[in-house]
């Protein structure tokens, strides 16, 4: 197939990396607050939901692996402009472009009302901004190998953060459980399709997929940190509602960090104030991701150099993180932007997958006769 | 975007200097007196020595062993009698005898310490080297001391380093590769490496690097080190200046590079990574339980060093609700007189820390370890007494300095001191969100590093679980037997590591 990436070895990174890559990418903003999205579709069975958006992650990743494959090494603004030709498949990619940028505006949008609510009220939207997307600028401009860095640190330096949730479960009852499956399956799918903006972030798959060194070791990783994802999602979540009682979910925005503000030490209480400060670093390989892979989608597009993509595309989020200010506007993008990113991340790359197989058919056809 | 500043570039042009170079030299006796001293300026110390019938003798009396002078030239000298310069030279009981007629080459030799004799009627002279160089006599590392361990470090002569090297390894595959770098001091440096352990690749970065300097002179490998590195910016040092024969020894033997300077006692070992300048050689010399546990006391002190003074000074301006109440009465009692927000508190006693440490270093030993102890406790107890720091931070800032001072390599300690400034700076205005800026920015940095082109992060990123074995933990002797792969060893294994279990008796 034509326009494929040709890499150096140099540059490439080995498949095991995608574990943290992908499981990352997944984790951000959203875990803070995703329990009551759900809560309010499908009351105490919210963890069915959790579990049933984990295994739609798994199946979309099947797709995607499976039309990447079929490019053998490509990545997705490749296979648009192969798929559609040149014009529709451009307006594709930026349409993608513009999805990575809503995405890491996004996460970067609400990270900044966490902070500004819970530590410093007074604290000016445009310093947390500007000082996050420069960070984010210093690790991109180091290249794909640091921010899979940034992605593998951020994980492997935040898994402690999972253990202390056992602190909450001591207090819990397991009773708020039950009776399982009392809510009905369609407000249990709907719960499913909230999870949408904290599940999505595997999508970049398909644009670091030409970087993988070892392809063939590719399903195991992805599934593996997809999987990984799942499961702390769905311990949260089990954590949440076995702690909170009944109807209190709908009403904690944030109730993981809720979750943390009692965890206390012998030299430390309310946890959650660290919590939210060390967010930045979970947040991180979020940023770094979506701004790569806009950057990698603006090269396809029009030739245009990393540097100059990374100082229009800041600026333009750090323009935007100031006109958004308030609490519904960000709910409102957040909800938006969760109903788009579900057509994009769980609907297209289905289609996707066909298109790529008829036409994949067709041009075997053809070149048979 | 790499920031490293292109040490000098720009070519030099190229001098015509073939004038000077192809001087014969004459075969007058007065001639040639007066060549060699109009061309090293007539030295005070230059000795012209006329023999007979026909001989001069021209040496500069400091640089020449005034015994073998005198035992193994001159009386052979006076013994026999000669006709040519080539008779001279089997005469003299010297092991380095060259002839040349060359002026260029007979200024460099007696520069360097040898003897010039010319014969009247002949242009060419014999060069016999009898140089000696002053240096100190061997003594204990005294920056890198340890209690269980060979008790030796490198001097300032270039010889004495490389036969304490070749000491430890006593190895045919030893290379080692002699380049001068500066115009001016012409300083020779040894490149040492293991043939069939070391990478091709690496030798030849490393050495293209030091050709490609165009200085005038260089005194110290430290200087060299920042001339030579990936990223000159970077307040991270990426190679290691060791004083330790056996350390640079087991570099070598892990298959990395060794670089010795002429006049410097600390040797160049390369690539290193961030992880490996926290540890010291003295962890293979002890069990490896203990050496785990000094490993992990040393970085949880680094990290102490780093964050602790911060986390105080965040935690006392913006975030009252995280420290518990039953520390929250002493903490407040202590700081009830102070008078300044606790930012400035921290920055007035880290900046007397650094004083006494600063002002310890320069002074001589016995005086520097008094000003030391009196100006710590005389400061110390007064500044709390005025009331202008609080007892609590006293603790932490000398925690954190004690701290920053288990690092085995200074001047990784160095940097772990100096970062901890515009930690606090941060912390004191936006609290651990400043602190966590911090720390993401390092890591950034640090990831962005290379050393020698091998990851900075290594074995932790690229993950090389194997590698990690001998990192953060030492694990025992059978599971550390590859070679770190970050230095792309040539040969992997340092042994076989299924070796036989003795018997239980």
């Amino acid at each position: 197939m034509k326009n494929s990436i040709q890499l150096s070895p140099k540059d490439m990174i080995n498949a095991y990396l995608l574990f943290f890559v992908i499981h990352g990418a997944q984790v951000g903003v959203g875990i803070h607050g995703f329990q009551r999205v759900i809560y309010q579709d499908a009351k105490h069975d919210a963890w069915i939901s959790v579990l049933l958006a984990g295994l739609a992650t798994h199946i979309i990743a099947f797709c995607m692996i499976k039309t990447l494959e079929i490019y053998g090494s490509n990545d997705l603004y490749g296979i648009h402009q192969d798929v559609y030709g040149k014009r529709i498949g451009n307006f594709f990619n930026i349409v993608y472009i513009l999805y990575c940028f809503v995405a890491f505006f996004s996460v970067l949008r609400n990270y900044i009302e966490v902070i500004q609510t819970w530590i410093f009220p007074d604290l000016a939207t445009w310093f947390l901004s500007a000082t996050l997307i420069l960070i984010t600028i210093y690790a991109f401009t180091g290249g794909l190998r640091v921010i899979v860095g940034v992605s593998f640190f951020s994980i492997v330096l935040a898994l402690w953060i999972l253990p202390l949730l056992f602190v909450p479960l001591k207090f819990s009852s397991i009773d708020s459980l039950f009776p399982i499956l009392e809510t009905n399956v369609g407000s249990i799918l709907k719960g499913a399709q909230s999870m949408t903006f904290t599940i999505i972030g595997f999508e970049i798959l398909q644009i670091i997929y030409p970087f993988v060194k070892d392809k063939e070791n590719v399903r195991k990783h992805v599934h593996l940190g997809l999987l990984f994802t799942t499961f702390v999602y769905l311990f949260i979540m089990f954590v949440s509602l076995t702690y909170y009682s009944e109807g209190k979910l709908t009403k904690t925005i944030w109730a993981t960090l809720s979750l943390f503000s009692f965890i206390s030490f012998p030299f430390m209480e309310r946890f959650e104030f660290v919590a939210v400060c060390f967010w930045m670093l979970i947040i991180l390989p979020n940023l770094c991701l979506y701004l790569w892979a806009a950057c990698r989608g603006a090269k396809r597009v029009v030739k245009i150099s990393g540097k100059k993509f990374v100082w229009i595309f800041s600026l333009l989020i750090f323009i935007g993180t100031l006109f958004v200010q308030s609490r519904t506007q960000i709910n409102t993008i957040n909800t938006q932007f969760g109903h788009i990113a579900f057509y994009i991340i769980f609907v297209y790359p289905i289609f996707l997958l066909f298109v790529t197989m008829l036409k994949k058919k067709y041009t075997s056809q053809k070149e048979q006769k | 975007m790499k920031f490293k500043l292109p040490f000098k570039k720009k070519q030099k042009p190229i001098v015509n200097t073939s004038h000077n170079n192809k001087e014969i030299l004459s075969p007058s006796k007065i001639d040639f007196i007066r060549s060699i001293k109009d061309a090293t300026h007539s030295p005070a110390d230059l000795m012209v020595k006329s023999m007979l019938p026909n001989l001069t003798l021209i040496y500069i009396n400091n640089l020449v062993n005034d015994k073998n002078l005198n035992d193994h030239i001159i009386t052979n000298l006076q013994n026999a009698t000669m006709e040519t310069p080539a008779t001279i030279k089997q005469i003299i009981a010297i092991a380095e005898v060259n002839i040349s007629s060359q002026l260029e080459e007979a200024i460099t030799a007696i520069i360097n310490g040898n003897v010039l004799i010319h014969m009247e009627g002949y242009s060419q002279v014999v060069l016999a080297n009898v140089s000696t160089r002053e240096s100190r006599s061997l003594t204990t590392p005294e920056n890198e001391s340890q209690v269980i361990g060979a008790q030796v470090g490198f001097n300032e002569s270039l010889s004495t380093n490389i036969s304490l090297v070749r000491r430890y390894i006593m190895s045919p595959d030893l290379c080692n590769e002699e380049i001068k770098v500066g115009t001016r001091t012409k300083t020779s440096l040894n490149i040492l490496y293991m043939n069939g352990i070391a990478s091709d690749q690496m030798v030849n970065t490393l050495r293209q690097r030091i050709n490609d300097l165009d200085v005038d002179a260089l005194l110290d490998s430290a200087v060299l080190v920042e001339m030579i590195d990936d990223n000159t910016l970077s307040p991270f040092p990426q190679m290691l200046l060791t004083e330790r024969p056996d350390r640079f020894c087991d570099g070598l033997l892990n298959g990395k590079l060794g670089v010795i300077v002429d006049g410097s006692s600390m040797a160049i070992v390369c690539p290193q990574s961030f992880i490996e300048f926290f540890e010291s050689r003295e962890d293979q010399n002890l069990r490896w339980q203990v050496a785990t546990f000094v490993r992990l006391l040393r970085f949880s002190a680094i990290f102490l060093s780093v964050f602790l003074t911060p986390i105080y000074v965040g935690a006392l301006t913006f975030h009252y609700e995280v420290i518990p109440q039953a520390f929250l009465v002493p903490l407040s009692e202590s700081r009830a007189l102070v008078p300044f927000p606790p930012v400035f508190e921290a920055l007035l006693l880290e900046f007397i820390i650094e004083l006494l440490r600063e002002a310890g270093a320069r002074l001589p030993t016995k005086i520097g370890q008094t000003i030391g102890i009196v100006g710590g406790i005389v400061i110390g107890t007064a500044a709390v007494q005025a009331g202008i720091t609080s007892n609590i931070l006293l603790i932490i800032v000398a925690l954190s300095a004690l701290a920053s001072f288990t690092t085995p390599s200074y001047i990784m300690g160095n940097v772990i001191r100096l970062i901890r400034f515009p930690i606090i700076i941060l912390a004191g205005f936006w609290g651990f969100y400043g602190i966590m800026l911090a720390f993401c920015f390092i890591l950034v940095h640090l990831l962005r590093q290379s050393s020698l082109g091998a990851p900075y992060m290594a074995p932790f990123y690229p993950p090389r679980f194997q590698d990690m074995r001998d990192s953060l933990i030492r694990l025992p002797l059978p599971y550390t037997a590859k070679r770190p792969s970050s230095v792309r060893a040539t040969d992997q294994e340092k042994y076989n590591p299924e070796v036989e279990h003795p018997k239980k008796s």
